[in-house]
């Protein structure tokens, strides 16, 4: 390896020491893009960054297409409202057709690993055990996706929280969980010295976030793949059953339709995200009927308390330690993350009450400190295109229901357990508990029913499940769409079943393992 | 920092996002089949002569995008929700509420505009019937209005949806602005002022030292 005063050479590769070479709207001067590629990879993110460098270091000719802008991590704000817009689909605002849950994605270059919390987790092992019983995935246990984890795990520099990670959110959270007698454990997360800057859904401005926009992204192009942002797919092109490229329109940061592309290629590789994938396929007439089906979220609550001592939720790392006590789900099968959180996000995640309550409840922000539910969701929902957009139908389960009620119960224990003098509970309604004799009580009184609940998705899955039986799924074992040859998918729409756990190292090693198949 | 077009539209979708995915299909069915669509349609027969006195007051000439009767239901509203006076808090003099919700409504695309004004139409004129006011909400007083808000709280889910879209136009508005930060000890941006380097890219990695998948073994 030799070193230049702003580029590293490996090999034959070299990399810009920051930054990334990537072909913007801006960039474009005629109307019509023609290109060609042994691969092109639709989405940037976990799925399409890992894919890139993988196919690229073995000397295949790569085209990364992201549909979202390129914000180079300089260019972040450290302000979430203003991250919604330029780092989030639909602005921040994609939600179900209900409009009671929030699909959170990122959408710009690097997709959502710019903009997660960095919660790194290998898939648990009755997961996989699930497929294997469930879907015929005989060749995923955790033994024989070890060499995936571990590479990936190097790679993104995955190390258990030091305890100058534990923000005091954590530290007193901790607490509650012992006292209960609950496992409690530091996260892993992708980081390098982290700040603790608490600004990790607004994109990690100094670059400490192993995201894909610092890593595989640069690595790929480093071994000569190409990105592009900005460019939207609309469609697969097939001939004969075989894929042959993708069509799409260039589209500024301010809506202006700048270009159309045109991509030829053998193999195209969908990695868009559980919601975009499926739409893509389906506009494009490709794949099976279970294509946009078995879509799972992990449906999440916020259940923020407020603390008699200040907690100041936005200072320190923002993710520093869950409970596993109920992870398996013979135990419940839910998780509990502690999550820090910023103004903006305090203002709109819990109902204190009108006028007088809410002023009181914001007077005491910096007392203020918040539990992530995750639970195992079952695959109830379907991605659909609409004809002119995209449907995200997705309703909580009653099988589902109370799991969400039992991990919104753990969590207002371990609030309770930590010293927190009220909890909010995620409703449209004013509903707190103060002491555990009423937690039931006042859990009982939630209903099932749309716009009762205040839910958020920051795990859309599902949606082009792999198996081995068509009837039941979109992709094969080895990540190919039924029915057409040449086309791969390589992001979180795989999975068979939901994860429980955060799931950004399982697709980047699915991303992996599907690369290395590509024929 | 606080009002860049970015950062309103932003705020704008946020807070209309329980409402950005009712179709105006289903939009216009929940409300008419729903406790606040009969109050409307009830309301509506003489809405036309329920009369306000702020229908006469002006509005600021700098207020662009909100119909007149919109912009006296969010000051009425802010008033409502955001009683900080005699708090820490900062005054609702200082920070210019109304101009950011004014700015946020008008990123909003077409489609859902039309819908938020109808849904805000609705809230205040539904106030009539809805808890049998007799007046528009603009017009209810201070216990009125909270008991209002409460109640749709707790209504059917148009009522919900509206309650939700209004209070976080409102908070999103107050809160976004660096000036309401300090009293509630909110750092804000922090990496700039804090000087911390930037790590930039990660080195490429050394395959060599990596376990190697079997089909790339080499």
């Amino acid at each position: 390896m030799s070193t230049t005063s702003n580029r590293i050479e490996i090999d034959s590769a070299e990399m810009p020491r920051e930054g990334l070479k990537v072909v913007q709207a801006s960039d474009v001067t005629g109307d019509r893009l023609e290109l060609s590629a042994d691969v092109v990879i639709i989405g940037s993110g976990a799925g399409g960054a890992v894919s890139a460098y993988e196919l690229a270091r073995r000397g295949l000719d790569v085209l990364v297409l992201e549909a979202g802008p390129y914000v180079p991590s300089r260019d972040f704000t450290e302000d979430f409202t203003e991250s919604l817009e330029t780092l989030y689909e639909d602005h921040g605002a994609q939600a179900n057709t209900d409009g009671d849950l929030l699909v959170l994605q990122g959408r710009c270059v690097g997709g959502s690993t710019v903009v997660n919390g960095c919660v790194s987790f290998r898939t648990p092992d009755f997961i996989f055990e699930e497929w294997h019983r469930d879907y015929g995935l005989t060749d995923f246990t955790s033994e024989s996706m070890a060499p995936y984890f571990e590479r990936v795990e190097r790679n993104l520099s995955i190390q258990e929280n030091r305890p100058h990670e534990i923000a005091r959110h954590s530290m007193v959270l901790s607490e509650g969980a012992r006292k209960l007698g609950w496992s409690v454990k530091p996260f892993k997360r992708n980081i390098r010295e982290c700040a603790l800057t608490g600004h990790c859904l607004s994109g990690c401005k100094t670059e400490r976030k192993q995201s894909m926009l610092v890593t595989y992204l640069p690595w790929a192009a480093a071994h000569g793949a190409r990105i592009h942002s900005d460019t939207r797919v609309d469609r697969v092109l097939s001939e004969n059953g075989r894929a042959t490229g993708v069509e799409g329109r260039v589209v500024d940061r301010e809506g202006r339709h700048i270009a159309d592309i045109r991509v030829k290629a053998p193999r195209v590789i969908m990695a868009a995200g559980a919601v975009q994938t499926p739409v893509i396929l389906q506009r494009s007439g490709l794949g099976n009927d279970q294509v946009g089906r078995n879509f799972a979220c992990h449906p999440s609550f916020y259940v923020g308390a407020r603390y008699p001592q200040p907690i100041h939720p936005w200072r320190g790392a923002m993710l520093g330690v869950y409970v596993d006590e109920f992870m398996h789900p013979d135990n419940g099968g839910f998780v509990l993350e502690v999550g820090g959180l910023g103004i903006a996000e305090l203002c709109m995640i819990n109902e204190p009450g009108t006028g007088k309550p809410f002023v009181d409840y914001m007077q005491k922000a910096a007392h203020m400190a918040g539990i992530v539910t995750l639970i195992h969701d079952h695959n109830v929902g379907e991605i659909r295109w609409q004809g002119d957009h995209k449907a995200i139908h997705y309703q909580l389960s009653d099988k589902d229901f109370p799991s969400m009620m039992a991990s919104l119960k753990a969590a207002v224990r371990m609030h309770l357990a930590a010293g927190a003098e009220e909890v909010f509970l995620p409703s449209s309604e004013a509903l707190s508990v103060t002491r555990e004799a009423d937690i039931d009580g006042q859990v009982d009184k939630l209903v099932n029913k749309p716009q009762h609940l205040r839910m958020v998705s920051y795990h859309p899955q599902g949606s082009c499940r792999m198996g081995t039986d068509p009837a039941n799924s979109a992709c094969d074992p080895q990540g190919r769409l039924r029915g057409v040859d040449g086309v791969y998918v390589a992001d979180a729409s795989l999975l068979p079943s939901s994860l429980i756990v955060n799931p950004q190292v399982t697709v980047y090693a699915l991303a992996n393992y599907v690369a290395d198949r590509v024929s | 920092m606080t009002s860049s077009p970015e950062s309103d539209r932003a705020a704008a979708h946020q807070a209309a996002a329980p409402m950005a995915a009712l179709s105006r299909r289903r939009f216009l069915k929940t409300a008419l089949l729903g406790s606040a669509g009969l109050a409307v349609l009830a309301g509506g027969t003489f809405a036309v002569l329920r009369r306000s006195p702020v229908d006469s007051m002006a509005v600021p000439d700098s207020i662009r995008h909100l119909s007149h009767s919109e912009y006296h239901l969010f000051r009425r509203a802010t008033e409502v929700l955001l009683p900080v006076a005699g708090t820490p808090l900062t005054p609702l003099s200082e920070v210019p509420v109304l101009a950011h919700i004014d700015a946020m409504m008008g990123l909003l695309p077409a489609h859902l505009r039309k819908d938020v004004s109808a849904g805000l139409a609705l809230f205040d004129n539904a106030a009539v019937v809805s808890g049998w006011h007799g007046r528009r909400f603009v017009d209810l007083d201070d216990n009125a209005a909270v008991a209002y808000f409460d109640r749709w709280s707790r209504g059917h889910v148009i009522q919900r949806t509206l309650n939700a879209v209004i209070k976080q136009f409102v908070y999103v508005s107050y809160w976004r602005d660096p000036k309401t930060w300090p009293p509630v000890d909110f750092d804000g941006p922090v990496s700039d002022r804090w000087g911390i380097a930037y790590l930039g890219n990660a080195p490429l990695p050394d395959e060599s030292a990596l376990p190697q998948t079997v089909e790339n073994r080499t």
